[in-house]
């Protein structure tokens, strides 16, 4: 229990912690809201810098400890404010949201399982053509900045074989309806997008796996269970397996968190409207409600998976309940 | 392994071997940039164009028209006139203003062709400081009730009333000159000034949207700028029939002001505006064909779009504005008039023009004033515009500097004419014309040591606040060559659009002096001030910014050509939009 009590101490302290650094941040960039917000749109009177200055003016000459403790409050009460362009930062963001989980939680999901199955088949079956060529491969694959594959694969199979559409997250025209051809609309864009992320993340969750695995094997129960006469599949699953698991367990827990970053250059480059492409146009506007809440967001999320993925560890593995 | 060794470098052969586009990166539709030395054509395409009497106008309803301009983010939804983020989609279509301006058409006298719109006539008292509209009978909102004076006086008390609204500071509170405005009588609306407006007349004609005062006086008066107006309702051709975060759908209003029986306006039933984040798709959904009226900036365009259809699609780019490289004054070897004449002589501007825009921005003259949109306001005696590197080297050499080892001149000191150049980040264009330019003056012995791309936002503040040797940028501008010149040249513009920080007494009191003259009176001005720029250089023009702008008459005609400006093309120019949108016609 006091393990428990120990963790989420910690938790809030990094909590709060990471909450300053998310109200200091944004605000050391060099630019305000109102010069940038004129210098996005085009044919704007230079004038209109009066009135912008107006609109925004509220942050730019408050006293910083004020802003802070009112950020603080509006943290917890959850007021976001308004965007740049005058759209509650809430709305913005639950736009972005579920194509984010969609896309990035599924394939996070996918590249873990294929991993972790590669890395299992790999270990039992050493030597093979699994071990021998996928695992190799994928890792290289997983060498690959991110954006360099998502440009093949875009050129490639986008725009030179025309297999799949190139951007967005459904096409232009059709409105979001709970019928099959809408949801197979979906799944078709974003199969080029959910491919980059799988192939550029599923090759770090295979070594570890597959080194595991190779100790585990090595175990004296292992060679009792072949012994004994076990199936071949049922022990590299049922008993190897799960030992070896854990530390890659823990690992994908922590990377869940980071889901909702989203991939901001695979969002970029599909043109898929999720929340890491909000996080980039957030940038580039200055726009502080709307950076402030995502960088909340964000770190919210992987502080609470890193202890939940802290308290599934104590609870699968009472090796480390010590710590 | 070997058989794996070899397998492997297969596969990283063929992935490298395939990544070779990068049309991903963004270019935003740029503002018009730049101008041309003589009477050079804008750039237009396609095969031989029908001649200006094309499609003929039957007077049929009917049609889709799906519009293609790379926005940068999905739609909020939100259609407020006065939020710079969204008004391109609601001016034009939906709201409307007094009188339309158009910036590509000057009459022989050199000021612009001024269509009446919601207001039927206008005019000034003597000093320019009274300014009297009488309003178009028969005007109804989009949702029946009669528009009216009330309409015209309730939106700029309401931009006095909440400042953040005021876009173009017209109120004396603001900045601007405008005092006060009330109705006369039913149909007539007078404005007063606390000094000659005429300059402003633009801004209040042209550049502000009318709102009801029926809808618009019950809401909080001090938050207007907030305002979501997700229903909008105004006297404009189109309604909002749907809006999604990916795509807004415009019905006709049926009943809107300016059809006459038998002339029914606008004619073209459906308008689809999808909302793109980048360049690429949009791009790829105009060669495919599926969009008709774009604002796109297309690298090989005639490959790309035209050659998908040369008989229907056309570009044509109208060059409004100048793309220049801004010395700051205060360096102190760039206050040096020889390094700026040395700078303005070295560029081959048709070199930059051709390698550095494909051919797209002609080439701009000395003069800042945009060719061939401005003929009439041009001075070819003013104009020194030439490419002479040997003049260059005489220039230099003749104002003490010295070709050193390296290349490069310096002055008597030792300093070297090495300097950095600031532009925006994700402009590839410019990007591509400034390693052109760098190249030409490296042979004249003046060195860009580094070119600086830099986010929109830090780059303004930046050259706003002189942080900066040499910039490369251009003016938001207005509908005559006054509205540029006066954002570069003019004193009081220091710390906001004058990025040279010139200031002249003189060149102060030309353009001061510019608003209570009358028409001949204006030109010799501008004339005066092109002399200005020709002796000083405190701004030098390199190219001509252009609207992009494509157009498929497939089905849709009635599109304005280099025949025929009569409005400004792209999509994002208001209200122009809205004067295009009254225009087109179904050809099927």
């Amino acid at each position: 229990m006091s393990f428990v009590v120990r963790r989420v101490g910690l938790f809030l302290v990094t909590l709060w912690a990471a909450l300053t650094l998310n109200f200091l941040i944004p605000r050391l960039m060099p630019g305000d809201e109102a010069t940038a917000v004129l210098a996005q749109f085009h044919g704007v009177n230079p004038a209109a810098l009066h009135a912008l200055e107006v609109e925004f003016g509220g942050t730019a000459g408050q006293n910083p400890l004020v802003a802070y403790v009112e950020y603080l409050g509006n943290v917890l009460t959850g007021q976001f404010g308004l965007t740049a362009t005058r759209t509650p930062v809430i709305d913005v963001i639950l736009q972005g949201l579920p194509w984010t989980l969609g896309l990035v939680g599924v394939t996070t999901v996918l590249a873990f399982v294929l991993g972790t199955v590669v890395g299992m088949v790999g270990a039992w079956r050493r030597g093979g053509w699994l071990d021998g060529l996928l695992s190799p491969l994928l890792f290289i694959l997983t060498t690959f900045p991110v954006f360099f594959i998502a440009l093949v694969l875009l050129y490639v199979m986008g725009v030179a074989w025309h297999w799949f559409p190139i951007s967005s997250n459904y096409s232009l025209g059709s409105t979001p309806a709970p019928t099959l051809a809408f949801v197979w609309d979906v799944l078709a864009h974003a199969i080029l997008p959910g491919a980059t992320l799988v192939i550029t993340t599923a090759g770090t969750w295979i070594f570890t796996m597959r080194n595991t695995m190779v100790t585990t094997l090595a175990e004296d129960y292992v060679r009792m269970a072949r012994a004994k006469g076990l199936p071949s599949w049922r022990i590299m699953v049922d008993y190897a397996a799960r030992n070896a698991i854990l530390p890659n367990l823990t690992g994908f827990a922590m990377q869940l968190g980071f889901v909702l970053g989203g991939s901001i250059l695979v969002e970029y480059t599909f043109s898929y409207p999720g929340l890491g492409y909000l996080f980039f146009t957030g940038t580039t506007n200055h726009d502080l409600p709307l950076q402030q809440a995502l960088f909340l967001f964000y770190t919210l999320a992987v502080l609470v998976c890193v202890l939940l993925a802290d308290l599934a560890t104590a609870w699968l593995d009472p090796r480390t309940r010590g710590a | 392994m070997p058989r794996l060794r070899s397998l492997t470098m297969l596969v990283a052969g063929l992935l490298v071997a395939a990544a070779c586009t990068s049309s991903a990166t963004p270019t935003p539709t740029l503002a018009p940039t730049g101008g041309g030395p003589t009477a050079s054509v804008a750039p237009t395409g396609s095969a031989p164009a029908p001649s200006a009497s094309g499609p003929v106008n039957s007077g049929k309803i009917g049609g889709k028209l799906v519009i293609d301009n790379e926005s940068g983010s999905t739609w909020t939804c939100q259609f407020n006139p006065f939020n710079p983020s969204v008004s391109i989609t609601s001016v034009g279509f939906i709201y409307e203003p007094l009188e339309f301006v158009d910036a590509l058409q000057t009459a022989a006298d050199g000021s612009n062709t001024v269509t009446p719109w919601l207001a039927a006539s206008s005019s000034w008292d003597s000093s320019y400081t009274q300014l009297t509209f009488t309003l178009t009978d028969g005007v109804t909102w989009s949702d029946g009730q009669p528009f009216s004076a009330q309409d015209v006086v309730y939106t700029f008390q309401a931009m006095k009333a909440d400042p953040a609204i005021d876009i173009n500071a017209l109120w004396q509170a603001d900045g601007g000159p405008l005092t006060g405005v009330a109705a006369q009588g039913t149909n007539q609306v007078v404005f007063t000034f606390s000094g000659p407006a005429q300059t402003y007349f633009y801004y209040v004609a042209d550049q502000t949207p009318i709102v009801p005062q029926h809808l618009w006086a019950s809401l909080d008066q001090a938050k207007l700028d907030q305002y979501a107006d997700t229903a909008p309702i105004g006297t404009g051709p189109y309604t909002m029939a749907n809006c999604s975060q990916d795509n807004i759908q415009y019905m006709r209003n049926a009943s809107y002001w300016q059809s006459k029986p038998g002339h029914p306006v606008p004619q073209i039933q459906e308008l689809d505006y999808p909302a793109f984040l980048s360049n690429t798709p949009a791009n790829l959904q105009l060669a495919q064909g599926q969009a008709q009226w774009g604002a796109q900036y297309i690298p090989n365009i005639q490959s790309f779009y035209i050659a998908g259809d040369p008989v229907h699609r056309h570009y044509w780019f109208p060059a409004t504005l100048d793309v220049s490289i801004y010395p700051n004054l205060e360096n102190p070897l760039l206050n040096n008039l020889a390094v700026r004449q040395a700078i303005s002589l070295a560029i081959d501007r048709q070199s930059v023009s051709q390698r550095g825009e494909d051919g797209y921005e002609p080439p701009a003259n000395q003069t800042g004033i945009v060719l061939p949109t401005y003929q009439s306001w041009y001075s070819k005696a003013a104009d020194t515009t030439t490419f002479d590197t040997a003049k260059a080297d005489a220039t230099l050499e003749a104002a003490g500097f010295t070709k050193g080892a390296d290349g490069i001149y310096a002055d008597a000191k030792g300093n070297r004419l090495s300097f950095t150049i600031k532009t925006i980040s994700g402009y590839t264009d410019w990007d591509s014309s400034l390693q052109v330019i760098q190249q030409e003056l490296k042979s004249a012995g003046i060195e860009i040591s580094n070119i600086l791309d830099e986010d929109i936002g830090t780059y303004t503040t930046e050259l706003q606040t002189g942080k900066f040797q040499l910039a490369y940028a251009e003016q938001t501008g207005g509908p005559l060559p006054y509205y540029e010149l006066r954002q570069m040249l003019l004193g009081a513009n220091i710390g906001s659009t004058d990025y040279s920080r010139y200031k002249d007494a003189t060149t102060d009191a030309l353009f001061n002096s510019y608003a209570a003259a009358d028409a001949a009176g204006q030109v010799q001005i501008i004339q005066k001030i092109e002399g200005v720029m020709n002796d000083d250089l405190p701004v030098i023009p390199v190219v001509e910014g252009v609207d992009w702008y494509q157009y498929d008459t497939t089905a849709i005609g009635g599109w304005p050509t280099p025949d025929d400006p009569y409005a400004q093309p792209p999509v994002w120019a208001v209200p122009d939009n809205g004067v295009v949108l009254t225009h087109l016609f179904p050809t099927q």
